[in-house]
């Protein structure tokens, strides 16, 4: 996906990234330094986001947001100076944002990505598009358009302490280490007339595969009567409801639920969730009102927890090295639990194994 | 400021956080992360102290921190990039080391809650020990790459620190370092032996000469090299290797010779050791092969350090390094001696250059400076989005703390994989509960010491064993019940005590000692166990209880490693454990009761520590 490998590194990159490079090697570095990366939507969340891709070392991260900062992101936008409240958040977020490593084009669109719909080609110019703090539709509408320019799609909000991230990835290729065991000759230079011994040794292969990704109309697509599809959302963590509703909440209000309404905006959220749950028989108390008291704005640790592993699965994704997660990560709060679910039907044929190409891949 | 927007937090939530004071232990990757968090929630009176200066192979993570800031204080530049978060709280920095007595069980007592991000044991240790006097919550934190780890320390109702032994340092057999290396490690450890006889502290242990007392090598064919060289220690009679170097001024020439060509061939002599092994070849250093080992892999980078050197070019740093380190060691003050750091260009470069040159006479696989560099610094790498995360589990956890929820601040991991629950956060669904036998945290103090005590002098068993091995700050140590103080940690009260053994001062086979520590409120039995020293062979043994004493089956974690029971002739590898080590790992939190079960049936339960090297 990433090309541009071939490029070495300086000696004020190597010493710059020295520790990341001994995890996940200098080819994964390399790719990462010619990666393009678009957040759109820059508040707590979105922040953190950048934050570590630019500490990554990535060839450019771009900033959208047509909206301006308020008192509410002070619970986590760190980017944004107390002085300009009031002032468009990309904007407000350029200077720390590019001081935390100047080898970055740190860039900032001060619109809203609908400006950009009938222009395909200004999403063209990332490898990876991640989406925060949208309503549904707008979310499905740029997955459509990533997909059609073979960008990689990510969506993310954080709620008050909860959190989810989405990917598609659609085709995704990489590589992946495994351990494998086989039997090899113990070679003893005492003994060379007699047949060799053969030991069992667990050897790491690098193999390489590929994944398939579904877009996340799929998921909004899913049929909760299906059994099968019944069962899962009553397995699943109430994080993935919690979420549905209240992306819900934000495309029927054109807004988030506020701090200065807590009390109606938890009404309002119950009662989206006793129709959501209804509708698919599900109990009440799988989403109990609990969850509610801590939804409002985005509140700083959970930016961290939830931009934390997205960042981890854009270095992953851009990196070509290990297996993504396919295609939901849920945070709960109350439980301390990061979940990985799978939901809109995935390919079955899913991790394609192919022989390793020696030239193709980093063994670093 | 989520805390003074009323209607994020609850009300009640909202007023602890405002009135809570905190203190964050370390200002590095977690540090910056906690500190960070802490801000942006609400919090408004936080301190935070850290020893360490800011390096540039930390900027990649520790955010607060910048190009311009290299060589200044973590938790001074820490506070000054918090502030602009949010000019109006206050935080106090201290640019000091935690184990001091300025942070005495009063200090700790103003704290709602202690955040550890702390990156070695000693210091985990001690913070855990002033938690538990001062019975503050401690939420422990740590990363290793991918993963890492929250738990919560609180008195009486989790396990403290201490409560699981440690596995202790990683260490190799003295005759496999000095006469028979088969891998690239041990070819590092015996370059950093030799930094240390040649520039370093002198310490016998760390000889890099042939050793004729090797067990393998007696009989017939040894002898000719043995006859009248050695003595009984088993080193070759000489003068010391670092006078030996000074007598010839360190030239690089006469220093490869003697290391690489005489010592080898006398290697070969022993020729008992190469039955079933690969002969070593000595090398001439007027006829070092010019390719590099492997060199098809070269092209990878460009990068000096990503490549393997030719043994022509190891030579040319060799001579270039020891060059450098003479000019330094020359500039210190008698009797003063160099200290080995990754981080220093010339000390890396001889280990690298000379671990490169052993191997190539062994046969062992070459590698470049950068993998050399990992093994010998034991480099545990860290990444900002691991520490984002971990740290971002600690302060949710901190704010359950104030709530009073502290059953549900259970231990949470993250993972690389997710489980087969799908899980990457992985809470586990228990508390373990204190280990009743912790020498730390039960009310039953004990522990057995083994230790030589016709030989360990008073100053010895102070350092070694009560500050390095229990952890103790400045002790007080009398013989139980009968007021003799062997140590006081009043200056020169006991200096008369230093020098002479233990058994000079009175103690014999099952003296029942006590040591208490005014700084950590801790008091500690010891058992004393006599036992005759051997060579080799670690100097004490700490064993938490008496029932431990009896000999158990080879653990598991050592057939796994290979190590395959080859005697106890170990020798110590210095573990630096550079970044936030993580402790110990559940590989999933829903095998707790069989995991346990498999702990307890082990010596002393401390075979899940990762050690990454
Ligand atoms: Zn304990």
């Amino acid at each position: 996906m990433v090309e541009g490998n071939r490029i070495e590194l300086t000696e004020d990159e190597a010493e710059l990234y020295d520790r990341q490079i001994r995890l996940w090697g200098l080819e994964s570095q390399k790719r990462l330094r010619a990666a393009k990366v678009l957040v759109i939507g820059m508040s707590g969340l979105g922040a953190e986001v950048t934050k570590n891709i630019v500490l990554a070392g990535v060839k450019s991260l771009t900033m959208m947001d047509g909206s301006v900062a308020t008192k509410e992101d002070l619970c986590s936008q760190f980017f944004i100076p107390h002085s300009e409240l009031g002032k468009n958040r990309a904007e407000a977020s350029v200077e720390r944002a590019q001081q935390l490593n100047p080898m970055v084009e740190v860039k900032a669109v001060p619109h809203y990505p609908e400006k950009f719909a009938d222009e395909p080609d200004f999403y063209t110019k990332f490898d990876i598009v991640c989406a925060t703090r949208l309503d549904l539709p707008t979310y499905l509408k740029i997955n459509t358009i990533c997909r059609n320019a073979n960008v990689k799609f990510f969506c993310a909000d954080v709620f008050g302490t909860f959190g989810y991230h989405f990917s598609d990835l659609q085709n995704h290729e990489y590589a992946e280490e495994e351990t494998k065991q086989i039997a090899k000759p113990v070679l003893s230079s005492h003994t060379p007339n007699k047949r060799a011994k053969m030991e069992k040794e667990a050897v790491k292969v690098t193999v390489k595969k590929t994944d398939k990704f579904v877009p996340l109309q799929a998921v909004v697509d899913m049929d909760w009567k299906n059994e099968e599809n019944k069962k899962k959302l009553n397995e699943m963590d109430s994080s993935f409801i919690l979420s549905m509703i209240l992306l819900s909440f934000r495309s029927k209000q054109k807004r988030d639920p506020s701090p200065a309404t807590r009390e109606e905006d938890i009404k309002l959220l119950q009662s989206i969730r006793d129709e959501f749950l209804t509708d698919k028989s599900v109990p009440l108390e799988k989403v109990p009102d609990e969850c509610f008291r801590t939804v409002f704005a985005e509140v700083s640790p959970s930016c961290a927890v939830v931009g934390g592993v997205l960042a981890q699965e854009i270095i992953k994704v851009v990196s070509q090295k290990g297996a993504p997660h396919n295609n939901l990560f849920l945070f709960n709060p109350l439980s301390s639990c990061g979940t990985v679910v799978s939901l809109g039907n995935i390919p079955s044929q899913n991790s394609k194994q192919e022989p390793v190409d020696l030239i193709d891949l980093d063994d670093d | 400021m989520a805390a003074e927007i009323p209607g994020v937090f609850e009300s009640s939530l909202q007023d602890f956080v405002k009135k809570s004071k905190v203190l964050v232990v370390g200002a590095g990757g977690i540090g910056c992360e906690i500190l960070k968090n802490l801000v942006l929630t609400g919090f408004s009176d936080i301190e935070i102290i850290d020893l360490d200066t800011i390096d540039v192979s930390n900027l990649n993570r520790q955010f607060l921190f910048q190009k311009q800031h290299v060589g200044k204080s973590k938790a001074v530049v820490a506070r000054e990039s918090a502030l602009k978060f949010n000019p109006s709280v206050s935080i106090k920095a201290y640019h000091a080391s935690i184990i001091s007595p300025d942070f005495g069980v009063s200090f700790f007592k103003q704290f709602q809650v202690v955040l550890n991000a702390l990156d070695n044991r000693a210091a985990r240790n001690h913070v855990n020990r002033m938690c538990l006097a001062a019975d503050i919550p401690l939420l422990e934190s740590g990363t290793a790459g991918y993963e890492g780890q929250v738990e919560l320390i609180k008195k009486g109702m989790t396990k403290c620190y201490e409560c699981d032994l440690k596995t202790a340092s990683k260490t190799y057999p003295g005759c496999t370092i000095r006469n028979t290396p088969s891998e690239p490690i041990h070819c590092i450890v015996w370059a950093k032996h030799l930094f240390n006889q040649l520039f370093g502290e002198d310490d016998p242990d760390e000889d890099v000469s042939p050793d004729t007392a090797d067990p393998e090598a007696s009989g017939k064919a040894g002898d000719t090299a043995l006859n009248t060289e050695a003595n009984d220690t088993g080193n070759v009679i000489r003068v010391s290797t670092r006078t030996w170097a000074q007598s010839c001024n360190y030239d690089p020439q006469k220093l490869f010779d003697k290391l690489f060509h005489d010592d080898i061939k006398y290697l070969l002599s022993m020729s008992n050791l190469w039955k079933t092994r690969r002969p070593p070849t000595p090398l001439v250093s007027t006829e070092l092969p010019d390719a590099a080992a492997g060199s098809s892999k070269e092209e990878d980078s460009g990068l000096k350090d990503q490549r393997c050197w030719s043994i022509a070019e190891c030579y040319t740093v060799f001579a270039n390094s020891c060059k450098q380190l003479r000019e330094q060691f020359a500039l210190l003050k008698e009797g003063d001696h160099l200290v080995w750091d990754k981080d220093d260009k010339y000390a890396m470069d001889f280990v690298a250059a000379c671990a490169n040159i052993r191997a190539h006479i062994f046969g062992i696989t070459q590698n470049s400076r950068f993998q050399i560099k990992s093994m010998a610094g034991n480099i545990i790498p860290a990444i900002a989005t691991t520490n984002a995360v971990i740290a971002g589990l600690v302060v949710l956890h901190a704010l359950r703390i104030l709530e009073n929820k502290l059953e549900t601040c259970v231990p949470v991991y993250l993972r690389l994989k997710p489980n087969h629950k799908g899980h990457v956060i992985v809470p586990e669904k228990v508390f373990e509960s204190p280990n009743p036998k912790c020498y730390v945290c039960s009310a039953k103090r004990e522990v057995i010491v083994k230790i030589d005590i016709e030989r360990m002098t008073v100053k010895q068993f102070e350092e070694i064993v009560l500050k390095k091995a229990l952890n103790m700050h400045a002790p007080d140590v009398t013989l139980d019940g009968q007021g003799v103080v062997l140590i006081s940690s009043e200056e020169g009260e006991t200096t008369s005590n230093n020098a002479k053994t233990l058994k000079e001062l009175g103690l014999q086979d099952g003296s029942v000692i006590v040591a208490d520590d005014f700084l950590q409120d801790y008091e500690l039995r010891i058992s004393i166990v006599h036992k005759a020293y051997v060579k080799d062979q670690p100097e004490y043994e700490v064993i938490a209880a008496a029932e431990d004493l009896v000999p158990k089956p080879i653990q598991e974690e050592e057939k796994k490693n290979g190590s395959k029971n080859e005697d106890d002739n170990v020798m110590q590898v210095d573990l630096e454990n550079e970044t936030n080590d993580v402790r110990k790992r559940k590989s999933d939190s829903d095998e707790i009761p069989t995991k346990k079960a498999k702990v307890d049936n082990q010596d002393n339960g401390y075979a899940d520590d990762i050690i990454v090297l």
